[in-house]
């Protein structure tokens, strides 16, 4: 395979990606993050979704599959990778640095690319000094560093692993115009992971749900939510005269004659409750965060 | 043609209010012409401004532009920008009579199902119709 760097396509192909440990199988998993896009992976606590950004980032070997970034290999060209992406993760620690100056003053001098005054602008943003002791920040504050340190070197690709955990609501908003800045030209690639769904669903032009170390669903995220509904009904008997219900059809709660369910639009699951004797079928739109639970739930409660 | 305005305000728009992003930037978008004031010839704000504005993906506001554009309520002009089309206001107002007469018939639905009579819907109107005065 010969992809040539400069002018790859994408920001960031994963392809066929594996990873196994004794109790735990990521993958395999395909992700693809075109340039100019931010890419949200979500998906519940322990689904994979740091093993597969530390992979993206070579912290780690892959069993299976192809990680290119910018057309980059992730292990082969590691060095040309580190220059262009940046990573921001929750187990990060500058605390050696004592200061906030001084934990910049050594991070800038490893690129060329560091961008002195947006630094400043970053620090104003985010109400840091340089006199601050990294020891005593809160913890949204670090978390804070830790983006300003990545954000200020005007990376290619950021990769971000729960950037957000712990901020004040405006300060959220603040990374995420950040975020939405740095792609603006549509050179640039995000990738993040984040359980703030409802900035997701904003912010994110991609999302990819992960579950049990699988890719459950991945698509634009207009589409995504726009593809599923929260169907009501009520049924003569309290029974749906077919079972099992089709695919795209799951069973949320029952309270005797009433049901409600999420329905996959993609599929014929609309046809055929219309052609079963459902009464007062109503269909609700369904915010990222509520076909989040649905989604994640319906694979956990099955009988 | 003009300028976009410094302040064009149509937010917020929320993933927790009805209807898809996209769709609540193009009613906003819709009832700005409509109410008169963006008039024809208006440039809009650029895509990216409008995002960061928003605080939403590009990818949201440019089908919501798309959406104007295939109504015939917006036009872009290559390197210049977005703009008001002339048509802009009558269509505009069209989608916003095809919208109150679906709020009206939701709203005749509920009252039937409460039990109101035709003519005490008629009464009810006129009264709703007072108040407003």
């Amino acid at each position: 395979m010969n992809t040539h760097a400069s002018n790859a396509t994408n920001a960031i192909e994963i392809c066929g990606l594996v990873k196994r440990y004794p109790a735990f199988t990521l993958g395999p998993v395909d992700i693809t993050v075109p340039r100019g896009a931010i890419y949200g992976l979500i998906g519940p606590n322990g689904a994979g979704k740091t093993t597969a950004l530390d992979m993206v980032f070579g912290l780690g070997h892959n069993d299976a599959g192809t990680i290119r970034v910018l057309g980059l290999d992730h292990r082969a060209d590691q060095v040309a990778l580190k220059q262009r992406a940046a990573y921001v993760g929750p187990d990060l620690n500058f605390q050696l640095w004592g200061r906030v100056g001084k934990a910049i003053r050594f991070v800038r001098g490893f690129y060329p690319g560091w961008d002195e005054a947006y630094c400043a602008e970053l620090m104003r943003m985010f109400q840091l000094t340089p006199n601050d002791r990294i020891a005593t920040l809160s913890f949204g504050a670090k978390t804070k560093l830790s983006l300003l340190l990545a954000l200020s070197r005007r990376p290619d690709i950021l990769i971000l692993d729960e950037p957000t955990t712990g901020l004040d609501a405006l300060s959220k908003q603040q990374v995420f115009r950040e975020l939405l800045k740095a792609v603006e030209e549509g050179e640039r690639g995000v990738l993040i992971s984040s359980h703030a769904l409802s900035d997701l669903e904003r912010f994110a032009d991609h999302i990819g749900l992960i579950k049990q170390g699988k890719l459950l669903l991945e698509g634009r995220t207009d589409e995504i939510v726009d593809r599923f509904r929260f169907a009501e009904f009520f049924t003569a008997n309290g029974t749906i005269p077919q079972s099992p219900e089709p695919a795209g059809l799951t069973i949320l709660k029952r309270d005797d004659n009433r049901w409600q369910a999420l329905l996959d639009q993609n599929s014929d699951a609309q046809k055929w409750l219309e052609s079963q004797d459902v009464q007062n079928l109503t269909l609700t739109r369904l915010t990222l965060e509520d076909l989040f639970v649905a989604l994640v739930k319906e694979t956990e409660t099955t009988k | 043609m003009t300028n976009p305005r410094q302040n064009f305000l149509i937010g917020p728009i929320s993933p927790a209010a009805a209807g898809a992003l996209y769709q609540q930037i193009v009613d906003r978008i819709k009832r700005e012409i409509a109410e008169g004031r963006l008039a024809p010839g208006a440039a809009l704000p650029s895509f990216r401004q409008l995002a960061e504005s928003l605080l939403v993906s590009v990818i949201t506001v440019k089908r919501a532009y798309e959406e104007l554009e295939r109504d015939g309520i917006i036009f872009r002009r290559q390197g210049l920008g977005t703009f008001v089309a002339e048509g802009g206001h009558d269509r505009s107002r069209e989608t916003k009579l095809a919208a109150a007469k679906q709020l009206l018939r939701d709203g005749f639905r509920e009252a039937a199902e409460a039990g109101l009579k035709s003519h005490e819907l008629a009464e009810l109107a006129h009264d709703i119709l007072k108040e407003k005065k």
